[in-house]
C-alpha cells in the first residue's frame, strides 16, 4: 500500500448553476495525484477554478462528476456522515486568516475543535495538553490560548489556522492560498512552518496560490490551472525552467522582479486581456482567446493533457501537434 | 541609560516578538466600552434601570393598591390650587365636583368637608370646618373659589403639590402613581416575554430556513412573506379577540405574530455567515451540525438578533398599549399604561395630566429601549472597528 | 534631483485615529518629497502607515482620524488647514488618487462613461456633452479600454476587476493631475492583470509626464515602475532611497529582512526562507525605541530605548538606523563592514 498516492484526483468536475438556467463550468476533468509527503502546488488566476477544486477534493462542495480517492478509498461519493472518518486525515488551511477564525470563540477552542468534533480526547486536561502542545509547536504559548482570535496579527492568526488544522496529525493538507492575505515578511514565516512540519510529520500537501514564486519554493509538483482545466503540470523547476504552454509562460513573465535593473527594462507584459467567463468557455482550447499563437485548430478542438516528456504534462495543440 | 553598554548587542526573546500588547478584551467587553461611550446608548440604559425599578420596587414604597378607589377624592391633580382656611396652616381644595376638601401646610389632604346649606341666589354654597365655623364656596363665577373670613372671594390661590396622591388620582380615585408603576410593569413584563418568545422562534425560524438554503429556505420565507403582507396589528387583534381577556393572551397574540422580522434578519444573518470560511472550516474538521449552529452561526449572528430584540420590544410595548387603548387588552380593574390613557380620554379637557402622564411613561420606554438599540446597533457595527 | 521642483512636499506628518483600545498614532512625523515627473514608491506591510499617508495627503481621513501635526505642501501651496470646498478643487486637478478595490470605487448605478465625465464636469462646468464624451472617449484610449464608444455605455459590473482598475485610472487621468495617488492599485488583481496594470502606468506617467506616489507592500511591484522608494515601517520612513539602491544597498535591517523574504525565482528550495520573526508593532503602544528594534537581528540597547534620527547615508539616501551612527561598533554590523570591503 506504501506506493499508493496520498490523493488521486480523476476527472474531477464541478459545475455551479447560475441563474438563468447557466452552468458556471468551476472545475472541469481534472486529473492529478500526490504522493506521500509530496506537495502538488495548483497556480491560476482567480476564476480559474483551484479554490473550487481544493473545495470539491475536501468535500465542502459535491462534486459532479470524477473521483476523489484519498489513500485509494474514493470519498466522492460518500454522505457527509461516512466522511466523518475521512476527515480526520485531510484538513484544510484557509486563505483569510481573519475570516477564518470565529471571532466569538478562543484561540484554545478554535484549536482543540477538531478534538472535540472527533471525541479524541477523554479529559479536559488532556485536550488542553494536546492544544498547547500544538500552539506551542505554530510559536505561541498558554498565554495566547485564552485570548479571542481578533487580538492576534494576521500571522499569528494564521499559525493558529495551521494549529487548527494539523492537531488531528492528518496525511493530507489543502493549504487554499494560505499566504497571500499575509504581508511579505509574514509569508516566509508561514511557509518556512509548513515545510517543517511537512518534514517532521510526513504530510502530503496540495498547496493552492497564485504567487508563483511561493509555489515553485514549496512544491515538488506544479499544476497550471486555467478556466477551470489543468492546461499543464510537471515537475517544479521544470516548470519554471521549461514552461511550455503559452499561458504558463505569460503568467511567469507577469510576476513581477523584485529586480529593478531587470523590471525597467521590461516592456511588454506577459499576458493580454482578461479571463473569459466560466459560464461560457471558449470552445477548443479554452486559452485562444488570449493566446498568441492560437490557430484554427485551438477554436474548435479541446487540447488533452498530454505528456510532453519526462512526465512534463501538457494541454495544447502547438506543442504536442 | 549607561553611555558604556548602550551598544551591547540584545537578543530578542522569540516569546517577547509574540506578546500581544493589547489589552485583552472579549467581543462583548469591545462592545460595551463602545457601547458606555454614546451618551444616548447610556442614558437609554438608565433608563431602562430606572424604569425598571419604577415598576418592580416602586410598588413596594406606595400605601395604595392598584384598583384602591376612593371616590370621593377622585380627578385631584398633582398640583392643587388652594385656597386659606379660618385657621393657620390649613387651606381648602375645591373640586370639579364642587366638593371641598380640607388641605394641611405640605399639601396631605385631611378629609371632605361637609356640605351645610346652598345658597343658589348668591351662588355660595357653605361647609362645615369645625363646630359652629363655616366656610363658604363661591361659585358665582369661574373659577369656583372659596371666600376669606368677611365673606370676600379670594380671587388668588395659592399652588400646592398634593402630598398624598403625588401624580393626583384618576376619575375613580385610584392614585395615578401607584398605577403607572403597575401599568409600567405590564407592559415591561409582556413585551419581555413578547421579545423572548419571538427571539427563540425567529432564531429557529430563521436559523433552519438560512442554515438549510435551497428550496427549504424558500418555502419557508413564502410562509414569513405571507404573514407580512397582512399588516401584524390586523392578526394581534384577531388573535386576541378569539382568546379570553388577560395578560397571557395579549402575551400569546403578540408573539405569535412578530417573530417574523426575527426570522427574516436570522436567516440573512445565516445566508452569508455559512458561506464565510470559518464555518467551512468547521464543515471541514467533521464538527457536526449542532456545533456549526451553536458554536458558530448563532454566536456570530447575536449582534443583530440582539438589535432587533431591543426594537421589537418598544414596538411590543406600544401595541399592547394600543390594544388596552382600544379595550381589547389588559381587563379592568388592573393597570396599564394603555388603559390608563382611555380612562383618561372621558376627562381629556378637565383633567388632561391622567393623559400626559401615561403617555410621558410610554414616551420614556420608547426613547430608553430605541436608544439602547441604537447603541447597540453602533457598538455592533463592524465598521467601526479597528 | 535636488535641482528638480517638488510637486508635493511633506514635512513631519503626524496622524492619529481615535479607537477603542486608545489612540492609534498611524503616522508618526514623515517627511519627503515628491519631484516633477517622479515616481516615489511608498513600501510597507499592513499597519505602517503607508495608507493614511495617503489619505491625509488628499485629506480624505475618514472616521476619528486627523492630521495632529506637519504640513503638507502641494506646488507650494499647504494643504493642511483647507476648507473642504478648497480641497475639493484640488483634488482632481492638481491631486487624483485610485484606490485598492476597483470593484467597491465605481457607483454600480451609473455607466462608467458617465463617471468619468462627472469627474470632467466637476471641474469645468461649461463643458458639452459632446465635448465630454469625446474627451472620455480620449481617456478610455489612453488607459487602453478596447472598444471605447462601445465601452462607454457600460455599467461597472460588465467590467472585469482589471477593466475597473483602468477606469478608475481613466477617472484619476481625468483633469490631467500633477500627482497622482496610487493606494494599492493591483493589489486585489491577479498577477498577469497586475502587470498589465503596470505596464500601462508606466506608458502613461513618461506619455503625460505627471508625479506618482504609488503604495504598495510588494517590492516587486516598486521595482517595476519607481525611481525612489520609501520603506515605512510603524508610521515612520526607516529608508529612503533610489529604487537601484534599496536593493543593492539597503541600510535598514527591515528592508534587508524585506528582500530577503521574496523568494526569488531562482531560490535554492532546500534552503529555508529567511522571514523577518514577530509581528509588526501594535501602533496603540508603539514601542519607545526604534519601532523595528523587537524583530530586528541587530538590535541593540540603544535601539529599544531611543529611536534612532534620520541619519545620511548618501545623497538621497536616508535610513533610521542606530548602527549607521559614528559610534557604532563595527562588529557585527552588516553596514559598517560592507563601508570597509568597498574601500
Amino acid at each position: 500500500m506504501s506506493d499508493t498516492p496520498v490523493l488521486q484526483v480523476k476527472g474531477l468536475t464541478k459545475h455551479f448553476p447560475a441563474p438563468g438556467k447557466k452552468t458556471v463550468h468551476a472545475v472541469d476533468n481534472v486529473s492529478f495525484s500526490i504522493e506521500k509527503g509530496k506537495t502538488l502546488g495548483l497556480v491560476g488566476e482567480s476564476g480559474c477554478g483551484k479554490s473550487t477544486c481544493a473545495r470539491t477534493v475536501i468535500r465542502v462542495y459535491d462534486p459532479t462528476a470524477g473521483q476523489i480517492l484519498l489513500d485509494g478509498e474514493d470519498i466522492s461519493g460518500l454522505s457527509q456522515k461516512e466522511l466523518l472518518p475521512y476527515r480526520k486525515k485531510m484538513q484544510m488551511i484557509f486563505q483569510d486568516p481573519y475570516a477564518s477564525l470565529n471571532a466569538r470563540m478562543t484561540v484554545h477552542d478554535i484549536v482543540a475543535e477538531p478534538l472535540r468534533a472527533h471525541k479524541v480526547c477523554k479529559t479536559k486536561r488532556e485536550e488542553s495538553e494536546m492544544v498547547n502542545d500544538m500552539l506551542a509547536k505554530v510559536g505561541l504559548n498558554r498565554e495566547h490560548a485564552n485570548r479571542y482570535a481578533h487580538e492576534f496579527s494576521g500571522g499569528q492568526r494564521q499559525r493558529v489556522g495551521i494549529a487548527r488544522a494539523l492537531i488531528l496529525k492528518p496525511e493530507l493538507v489543502i493549504c487554499d492560498e494560505p499566504i497571500s492575505a499575509l504581508d511579505v515578511s509574514i509569508q516566509a514565516q508561514v511557509v518556512n512552518m509548513l515545510r517543517g512540519f511537512q518534514q517532521e510529520l510526513g504530510l502530503t500537501y496540495l498547496f493552492i496560490a497564485h504567487d508563483l514564486s511561493m509555489v515553485r519554493y514549496v512544491s515538488d509538483e506544479v499544476g497550471v490551472m486555467y478556466l477551470g482545466t489543468l492546461v499543464e503540470k510537471c515537475e517544479a523547476d521544470e516548470i519554471y525552467r521549461h514552461p511550455l504552454h503559452p499561458y504558463t509562460k505569460g503568467l511567469l513573465s507577469s510576476i513581477p522582479i523584485p529586480n529593478p535593473r531587470l523590471a525597467q527594462a521590461k516592456e511588454k507584459s506577459g499576458l493580454e486581456g482578461d479571463l473569459p467567463s466560466p459560464i461560457n468557455p471558449p470552445s477548443g482550447c479554452r486559452f485562444h482567446t488570449r493566446c498568441p499563437y492560437a490557430t484554427e485548430k485551438c477554436r474548435t478542438v479541446e487540447p488533452p493533457l498530454v505528456d510532453a516528456g519526462n512526465g512534463h504534462m501538457v494541454a495544447c495543440h502547438a506543442v504536442n501537434g | 541609560m549607561d553611555a558604556s553598554n548602550k551598544w551591547e548587542r540584545v537578543s530578542m526573546d522569540a516569546a517577547d516578538a509574540e506578546r500581544i500588547y493589547r489589552k485583552s478584551r472579549t467581543f462583548f467587553g469591545d462592545v460595551w466600552y463602545r457601547f458606555r461611550h454614546k451618551p444616548t446608548s447610556l442614558l437609554g440604559l438608565i433608563l431602562v434601570v430606572v424604569l425598571l425599578l419604577f415598576s418592580c420596587v416602586g410598588p413596594f414604597f406606595t400605601p395604595y393598591s392598584y384598583s384602591e378607589q376612593n371616590t370621593k377624592l377622585a380627578n385631584i391633580p398633582p398640583v392643587m390650587t388652594v385656597y386659606p382656611g379660618p385657621e393657620e396652616g390649613v387651606y381648602f381644595y375645591v373640586t370639579q365636583a364642587l366638593k371641598v376638601i380640607e388641605v394641611d401646610e405640605n399639601g396631605n389632604l385631611i378629609r371632605q368637608l361637609k356640605k351645610d346649606k346652598d345658597d343658589a341666589k348668591a351662588k355660595r354654597t357653605s361647609f362645615k370646618y369645625a363646630d359652629g365655623v363655616k366656610v363658604y364656596l363661591d361659585y358665582s363665577a369661574q373659577p369656583n373659589v372659596m371666600c376669606d373670613a368677611d365673606g370676600n372671594r379670594i380671587e388668588q390661590g395659592i399652588t400646592k403639590w398634593n402630598n398624598t396622591y403625588l401624580l393626583g388620582t384618576d376619575q375613580l380615585g385610584r392614585d395615578i402613581l401607584t398605577r403607572l408603576m403597575y401599568g409600567t410593569r405590564i407592559s415591561l413584563m409582556v413585551a419581555f416575554i413578547a421579545a423572548l418568545v419571538n427571539m427563540v422562534i425567529g432564531i429557529f425560524y430563521g436559523g433552519i430556513a438560512g442554515y438549510m438554503g435551497g428550496r427549504v429556505d424558500s418555502v419557508m420565507m413564502r410562509i414569513v412573506d405571507i404573514i407580512a403582507t397582512i399588516p401584524l396589528t390586523l392578526y394581534v387583534i384577531l388573535i386576541k379577540m378569539c382568546l379570553s381577556d388577560g395578560m397571557l393572551s395579549i402575551i400569546i397574540a403578540l408573539s405569535s405574530v412578530y417573530w417574523v422580522d426575527m426570522a427574516r434578519v436570522v436567516r440573512g444573518e445565516m445566508l452569508s455567515l455559512k458561506n464565510q470560511e470559518f464555518v467551512l472550516a468547521a464543515r471541514t474538521i467533521g464538527s457536526s451540525t449542532r456545533t456549526i449552529l451553536t458554536k458558530h452561526l448563532i454566536p456570530n449572528a447575536l449582534g443583530p438578533i440582539l438589535v432587533t430584540v431591543t426594537m421589537l420590544i418598544p414596538s411590543a410595548i406600544f401595541m399592547e398599549a394600543f390594544m388596552s387603548f382600544i379595550g381589547i387588552g389588559i381587563s379592568p380593574p388592573m393597570a396599564s399604561l394603555g388603559t390608563m390613557c382611555n380612562d383618561a380620554t372621558e376627562a381629556l379637557r378637565t383633567n388632561p395630566y391622567q393623559l400626559f402622564l401615561p403617555a410621558l411613561v410610554i414616551c420614556v420606554i420608547m426613547f430608553a429601549f430605541n436608544f439602547v438599540g441604537d447603541g447597540l446597533r453602533d457598538a455592533l457595527d463592524p465598521k467601526l472597528k479597528k | 534631483m535636488d535641482q528638480k521642483e517638488h510637486i508635493l512636499e511633506v514635512r513631519d506628518l503626524q496622524t492619529s485615529f481615535l479607537t477603542s483600545t486608545g489612540e492609534v498614532k498611524a503616522v508618526r512625523g514623515i517627511s519627503f518629497d515628491i519631484g516633477k515627473g517622479e515616481s516615489v514608491g511608498i513600501v510597507g506591510e499592513s499597519g505602517s502607515g503607508k495608507s493614511v499617508t495617503s489619505l491625509s495627503v488628499m485629506q480624505l481621513l475618514a472616521g476619528t482620524g486627523r492630521i495632529t501635526g506637519g504640513s503638507v505642501k502641494l506646488n507650494g501651496e499647504e494643504l493642511i488647514g483647507k476648507s473642504k470646498k478648497e480641497m475639493r478643487a484640488i483634488r482632481g486637478k492638481q491631486v487624483a488618487m485610485i484606490f485598492q478595490d476597483p470593484m467597491t470605487s465605481l457607483n454600480p448605478l451609473l455607466t462608467v462613461g458617465d463617471q468619468v465625465g462627472e469627474m470632467l464636469w466637476a471641474h469645468d462646468k461649461n463643458i458639452t456633452k459632446e465635448d465630454k464624451k469625446k474627451r472620455v472617449i480620449e481617456l478610455f484610449n489612453l488607459v487602453r479600454i478596447p472598444e471605447p464608444e462601445k465601452r462607454y455605455n457600460c455599467y461597472p459590473h460588465e467590467f472585469s476587476g482589471g477593466m475597473r482598475q483602468r477606469v478608475m485610472i481613466a477617472m484619476a487621468l481625468a483633469c490631467k493631475p500633477d500627482l497622482l495617488i496610487a493606494d494599492e492599485p493591483t493589489t486585489a488583481l491577479d498577477v498577469s492583470i497586475q502587470d498589465q496594470i503596470l505596464k500601462l502606468m508606466r506608458s502613461i506617467q513618461q506619455e503625460m509626464g505627471m508625479s506618482i506616489m504609488f503604495i504598495t507592500h510588494d517590492l516587486g511591484v516598486v521595482a517595476e515602475l519607481c525611481s525612489r522608494v520609501l520603506v515605512m515601517y510603524g508610521g515612520l520612513v526607516m529608508e529612503e532611497a533610489s529604487i537601484f539602491d534599496v536593493f543593492e544597498n539597503p541600510c535598514h535591517p527591515y528592508t534587508m529582512g524585506l528582500i530577503a523574504s521574496i523568494p526569488d525565482i531562482n531560490q535554492d528550495k532546500n534552503k529555508l526562507l529567511q522571514p523577518i520573526p514577530g509581528s509588526p508593532p501594535d501602533m496603540v503602544n508603539p514601542p519607545k525605541g526604534c519601532p523595528f528594534a523587537p524583530r530586528c537581528p541587530y538590535a541593540c540597547r540603544i535601539c529599544l530605548e531611543e529611536l534612532p534620527p534620520v541619519m545620511e547615508v548618501a545623497e538621497g539616501h536616508k535610513s533610521r538606523c542606530w548602527l549607521l551612527d559614528k559610534d557604532a561598533p563595527a562588529k557585527d554590523n552588516p553596514f559598517k563592514q560592507r563601508k570597509e570591503a568597498t574601500t
